[in-house]
């Protein structure tokens, strides 16, 4: 009996042996995995990255100082040909002289299974490409030969940066399944990091400190004496000190899918930045560069292209005397200069919060990047006696800074403290107004920069509903024809949406688009409101012929309510949902319709008024139906309360959207009297 | 000397005010109004010169005059020039001029951006571009872009458009060709009636065209540019590609040129391989058999990689190449699957052609270099079999939506010759769904239906057998959008690629379906296959509109009710027959209780008048409404 459970256990052993067995030593592919026809845990995989190892070394050379050597090498499952696209592999590098990189490729191989013996093809030269992609950035390119279904590839490359500030991010997910992924840092005592993981699964992590010497070669010019000969002294040190090696392992890693509703999917896969904090060398004060949130701002606020630009006014004094002529009150003076930095200087669509012409020429160009623009119009305020301020914040292509650190911002807007609150400015986007920022900005919170240097947390997210408000005066007629006058008024972010995406369309064409979205009722009289009055509602006004959405059944008319209006489709189809649902900006939709039904008709039946309260974090419908003699009114109200749905209240979400487009769907009975 | 004095300062201030005088130019109040209309943007000037030296080499001039009006006029710029090896750019600048006409900033060559023109699925080309990016301070404003190229590739001679962009004006608009010696100069018009185009010379060794006061167009649906926008082919009998001189009267000495001078010694196989294929094929010694199993072989050991350097734009990597690396571009993979037929008897040809869901001929009439992709034909019974051979997935022979029912070039070793591919007609892009689904007493739904592809229709639904599940559910829920509340069962596919049909098994069901009011149950009696309503009304449409491939959907559904409900109302029978198709409900009560749906719509391909429109969009919107005709059941 003993003996019994002892081999189980040994079997077992080897089991768990026998599993961890596979080899990450490039070469070592084995037949196993050649034969494995699917992803163990995803069927669905078309490939998967067998295991990938990456080594960023921070070491000394002799000629360049200290730099980054980054050695990754990887093996790659190709399941389907759909993953065909994974055999080809491109690795960027920076090509300006001074922070120039290099890449190289080695041991490239494709293997296969054939007749039951593994076949090795490796890559020639001419399956690598190099290929200059603009004047800042090349890319080395491989594709891998003999790729089948079935194929393991494997390949090394080796990156070498003078970059040692901001090492590469890290991605241990990718869309395909990730089994191991492990990324080890080294990093000699004399430099501190910031390192941050993102994601929804964390990596182990192991460090470890080993003593080790650097070799400094040194030549010295020696003059013997007065008028002596020269001569050159060459020095060698050794110099011990202590490495960091820091091991970070993700082992089992799902596959990352995208999802509609999702802010950037980059703030859910997991990965690792990491950012140079400190630097203390031996006999030296240290430098500090980013360890908390004011850190990094004061080291940002101090670099040239920066907090000097804010200070400059000379450039403006007297074409902003002459626009705030006249203006007293906080709100006017706010939204002139506002005005007159939008029209002065456009924006070239570059982000940043670096100055990239300096605000000076930017304004005699009239044309600069993020910082270039929402600098100068900070200085503007500041120099209309307002309390002004920069905010620097990372947009939503960017993702969430979740760390101290520079990289975190890629933009900077601007801010006015007022009694009332605080202002938020973005004068890039030609129709945003003061605190309606363009969507590119709304991305949780950003970081405000005082004169003094010390900083804060700004949220970013809406607060003040956006909406859509919807008036509808109509009548239907015995054949089921409904005609009828709207209103419809676009406010805060719908006018803003509404006026980027719209004022340059053509008419007729937005007409035919409005036409189609709207099951093809006919428009007609289209007129448009305060197009370019950005302080008021953009107001569409039009008269339609709705012959689509009603029936005329056996002398019944069937109707919805909410006639071509009805949302007919739950924007939410999946069953499940990973990540957070983001509608940008709260909202409400608003409906208020009157409905006159024909002479000799009355109502057999109609929807019940209703109300479904989705709860703090969604939100609430309202659908309320009265019939007076012959006159019906429909107030459909619905209000998405906050900016961003956690997966946990998904279902919820989805159940609210599914009973509020039922109700809208539901019928009013006409019958003859 | 006092006299001479004022001679010259005359003489200076005449100067001068020519010099400002001349400084204004291209004012934006010079635009006629009719050209603003509809425009984001207005062509004051395009004047195009090309010169050609000698059969090696070819120089062109630009002179681009933009007027825009708004953001979305930029597009219209296209203040940039393409080079590689074999061009190179001699000049390029801008100038920009305010609302007025005067300059406000000159842009020089150094400060345009050269960035690689690789994108999409190429892998590698040396195709570089320069262009200007330019933000603009104020609209409207005005760019003067100049610039020069030379390049030895006399094959290409870019054809000419007069206008190319939707919702921009056309002020004047200038070619002028200049040929040196007999090099065989021709051209061909397309589209140009209906335009105010002036033919000025036409010599063999000049011409000059000039378009004048082109209103800007409104894009339409069903209309692709190429079917109504004027252009101008242009080519040379003896011109010059990457380096070799070609001559070509005609389609069978440009084959023949090709093929001697492009694929010649291209389709070395080593003795492993042709004993692998040879081994392969066996005994087989029908030509079809034998071409399938080197397809096959082909599919699973090849993948689609795009390398374009040099004559490699032009000129298939070598088969021994494409048999180590297992992959290649179209042009490789086909000539590597001919040489593989030739090693085993079976001949087969290069076929030149435009890849492209949207057909497009190759200029039958116009010899010249054209096309875009390459296919492979083999010789079978008076016609051709085609073959894909980018594709890993595509049945044998089977042309899909990408090269089907068009003309193109095939390259024979005596020359080449203009066919047209595989025509597939519109009852045959059949689908065929047969089904049945359920009712309960609250109105939910639950069913299954089989729906075979044939056809055209095959390729819209094979993909689905290779796409991620997520990916799958998204398909069918978009397909069966107006099933609220769909949840998806078991879904089988049978992917059948020897008779080219695809089938779907799927199972379906929906919480309430139904609309409840009252005692009665109101419904959609066509569950399965709803025409969605997605025809624009155009308001005075202007062009022509075309419907590329017709097609056939019949459904034939079973419908059991809930029990205790009775029909109150049942939707008549329809019938609709058009010049556009055909469309045909019937509604059979059957003796268990259940009804029998069903449904017959023929869509007919055509080219139809911009007057024909309406009734066109009139025939889907009956068909939209009648898919969407209820049914009403009262409980008993």
């Amino acid at each position: 009996m003993k003996s019994e459970i002892l081999i189980s256990i040994i079997i077992l052993f080897l089991c768990t042996y026998s599993m961890k067995a596979q080899d990450f030593r490039l070469g070592k592919v084995s037949i196993e995995e050649l034969k494995e026809k699917v992803h163990p845990k995803d069927s669905s995989a078309v490939a998967a990255v067998l295991f990938e190892k990456g080594v960023s070394n921070l070491i000394y050379n002799q000629t360049s100082g200290f730099e980054i050597e980054l050695v990754v090498k990887a093996r790659i499952k190709i399941y389907k040909k759909e993953g065909y696209e994974w055999a080809n592999k491109a690795v960027r590098y920076y090509l300006e002289n001074s922070l120039r990189e290099k890449v190289v490729f080695s041991d490239v191989a494709t293997y296969n299974l054939v007749n039951g013996k593994i076949e090795k093809t490796k890559l020639k030269s001419d399956g690598e490409f190099d290929e200059v992609i603009n004047k800042y950035w090349g890319q080395k390119k491989i594709a891998l030969p003999n790729v089948k279904e079935g194929s393991v590839i494997e390949y090394e490359y080796a990156l070498h940066t003078p970059s040692i500030g901001n090492p590469r991010d890290w991605y241990f997910q990718s869309d395909i399944p990730v089994n191991y992924s492990e990324y080890v840092t080294l990093v000699p005592e004399y430099f501190i990091f910031n390192t941050n993981v993102k994601g929804f699964i964390r990596p182990t992590i192991n460090v470890v400190k080993n003593t080790k010497s650097i070799r400094i070669d040194s030549k010295e010019r020696v003059t013997n004496g007065f008028g002596g000969a020269v001569s050159t002294n060459f020095t060698s040190d050794n110099i011990n000190y202590t490495e960091t090696r820091t091991t970070y392992l993700a082992e089992n890693m799902p596959a990352i899918k995208e999802e509609v509703f999702v802010n950037n999917i980059k703030n859910y896969t997991t990965s690792l930045e990491q950012e140079l904090s400190m630097t203390q060398f031996p006999n030296s004060m240290p430098k500090m560069y980013s360890t908390n949130w004011d850190a990094v701002v004061e080291t940002i606020y101090k670099y040239d292209d920066f907090g000097p630009e804010l200070n400059k006014t000379g450039y403006f004094e007297d074409d902003l005397n002459q626009i705030l002529k006249g203006v007293t009150t906080l709100e006017e003076k706010i939204a002139a200069i506002f005005t007159f930095a939008k029209t002065k200087v456009k924006w070239n669509g570059y982000y940043g919060y670096s100055c990239e012409e300096g605000v000076r020429k930017a304004y005699k160009n009239g044309a600069g990047n993020v910082a270039d623009i929402n600098l100068m119009l900070t200085a503007m305020l500041r120099y209309s006696d307002l309390n002004a301020n920069p905010v620097l914040l990372s947009t939503r292509s960017n993702g969430i800074s979740f760390f101290p650190n520079r990289t975190a911002f890629n933009y900077v807007i601007a801010a006015v403290e007022t009694d009332k609150g605080l202002i938020l400015l973005d004068a890039t986007e030609k129709y945003a107004v003061p605190n309606i920022l363009p969507l590119r900005d709304l991305n949780w919170f950003g970081r405000l920069i005082r004169k003094n240097g010390t900083s804060e947390n700004v949220n970013l997210m809406p607060e003040i509903n956006s909406r859509e408000f919807v008036s509808v005066i109509s009548a239907i007629d015995s054949e089921g024809v409904i005609n009828g006058k709207v209103k419809q008024y676009h406010v805060n972010h719908e006018a803003l949406k509404f006026r980027q995406k719209h004022l340059l369309t053509n008419k007729d064409n937005y007409l035919e688009s409005l036409e189609s979205r709207n099951s093809n009722i006919e428009i007609d009289d289209y007129e448009r409101e305060n197009e370019l009055d950005l302080s008021k509602p953009v107001i569409e006004n039009y008269s339609f012929r709705d012959n689509k959405t009603s029936e005329v059944i056996n002398g019944k008319i069937y109707m919805s309510p909410m006639a071509f209006f009805a949302v007919k489709e739950n924007p939410f189809k999946q069953e499940v949902r990973e990540y957070p649902v983001d509608f940008g900006y709260p909202i409400q939709e608003k409906y208020t319709i009157s409905l006159k039904i024909p002479e000799g008709y009355e109502v057999e039946s109609m929807p019940k008024s209703m109300t479904v309260d989705g709860g703090e974090k969604i939100g609430f419908f309202r659908f309320v139906i009265a019939n007076n003699n012959g006159q019906i009114q429909i107030v459909s109200t619905s209000d998405i309360y906050s900016s961003i749905v956690t997966p946990e209240y998904y279902a919820t979400l989805k159940d609210f959207f599914q009973k509020s487009i039922e109700k809208q769907n539901e019928k009013i009975v006409l019958k003859k009297i | 000397m006092q006299i001479f004095k004022i001679k010259v300062l005359i003489v200076f201030s005449l100067l001068m005010s020519q010099l400002q005088a001349q400084k204004k130019e291209y004012l934006f109040s010079q635009i006629p109004d009719s050209l603003k209309e509809n425009a984001d943007a207005v062509v004051r000037l395009n004047q195009i010169d090309i010169n050609i030296v000698s059969q090696r080499s070819m120089n062109i001039k630009s002179q681009r005059v933009i007027t825009v009006f708004n953001e979305k006029g930029l597009s219209a710029i296209d203040a940039f020039e393409n080079y590689d090896k074999k061009i190179s750019i001699k000049n390029i600048e801008a100038r920009i001029l305010d609302v007025f006409g005067n300059e406000i900033k000159k842009i020089k060559r150094k400060d345009f951006k050269d960035v690689s023109a690789i994108s999409g699925s190429t892998l590698f080309s040396d195709a570089r571009y320069i262009y200007l990016d330019y933000t603009p301070t104020q609209y409207p404003f005005t760019v003067v872009f100049d610039s020069e190229i030379e390049s030895s590739n006399t094959a290409f001679i870019p054809s000419w458009y007069p206008f190319k962009n939707y919702f921009v004006g056309t002020e004047l608009s200038v070619l002028t060709v200049n040929v040196s010696g007999n090099l065989g100069f021709k051209k061909k018009e397309i589209n140009f009636n209906g335009f105010n185009i002036e033919k000025n010379t036409d010599t063999s060794t000049q011409l000059k065209y000039t378009a004048k006061f082109i209103l800007a167009q409104k894009q339409e649906p069903y209309c692709a540019p190429t079917m109504v926008f004027p252009r101008l082919l242009m080519s040379l009998d003896s011109f010059n590609l990457e380096g070799k001189d070609g001559n070509a009267k005609s389609w069978k000495e440009f084959g023949k040129w090709y093929y001697d001078e492009i694929l010649d010694g291209t389709v070395q196989l080593t003795p492993e391989t042709e004993a692998k294929i040879k081994n392969l094929v066996g005994t087989e010694t029908d030509v079809i058999k034998k071409a399938k199993i080197v397809y096959d072989y082909v599919q699973k050991k090849s993948r689609y990689v795009s390398v374009q350097v040099g004559i490699g734009g032009w000129k298939p990597m070598l088969a021994a190449d494409v048999d180590r690396l297992g992959y290649g571009d179209c042009k490789a993979l086909t000539n590597y699957t001919r040489a593989l037929l030739e090693l085993v008897g079976v001949p087969s040809y290069n076929t030149i052609l435009y890849g492209d869901s949207y057909k497009r001929n190759i200029q039958s009439d116009f010899v010249s270099i054209q096309g875009n992709h390459m296919i492979l034909a083999i010789p079978y019974k008076n016609d051709y079999v085609w073959l894909e051979c980018t594709s890993q997935d595509d049945p044998f022979g089977y042309q899909g939506k990408f090269t089907d029912d068009r003309t193109v070039l095939i390259i024979k070793p005596t020359g080449g010759e203009i066919v047209h591919t595989k025509i597939y007609e519109d009852k045959g892009n059949l689908q065929k769904s047969k089904g049945t689904y359920l009712l309960d007493e609250k109105g939910s739904l639950s069913g299954n239906i089989s729906i075979v592809s044939e056809g055209s229709q095959y390729s819209n639904k094979a993909r689905l057998e290779h796409v991620h599940p997520d990916e799958k559910e998204a398909h069918y829920k978009e397909y069966w959008s107006n099933i609220n509340n769909l949840k998806l069962g078991k879904i089988v596919f049978t992917n059948d690629k020897d008779k080219v049909t695809f089938l779907e098994d799927v199972s379906i069901n929906a919480a309430n379906y139904a609309n409840i009011s009252g005692n009665k149950l109101l419904f959609s009696i066509n569950v399965y296959n709803q025409q969605g309503n997605a025809i624009k009304r155009i308001r005075n449409r202007k062009y022509p509109f075309e419907i590329q491939r017709g097609y056939l959907d019949t459904d034939e559904i079973n419908i059991v009710l809930p029990k205790g409900y009775e029909i109150e109302f049942l939707p008549d029978n329809f019938d609709l027959k058009t010049k556009f198709g055909e469309y045909k409900t019937e509604i059979v009560k059957t003796e268990d209780g259940s009804l029998i749906y069903k449904r017959f719509l023929l869509v007919n391909k055509g080219v139809y008048t911009n007057m024909e429109y309406d009734e066109y969009r009139l025939f889907i919107e009956q068909i939209s409404r009648n898919d969407n005709a209820k049914i009403i059941l009262t409980k008993t």
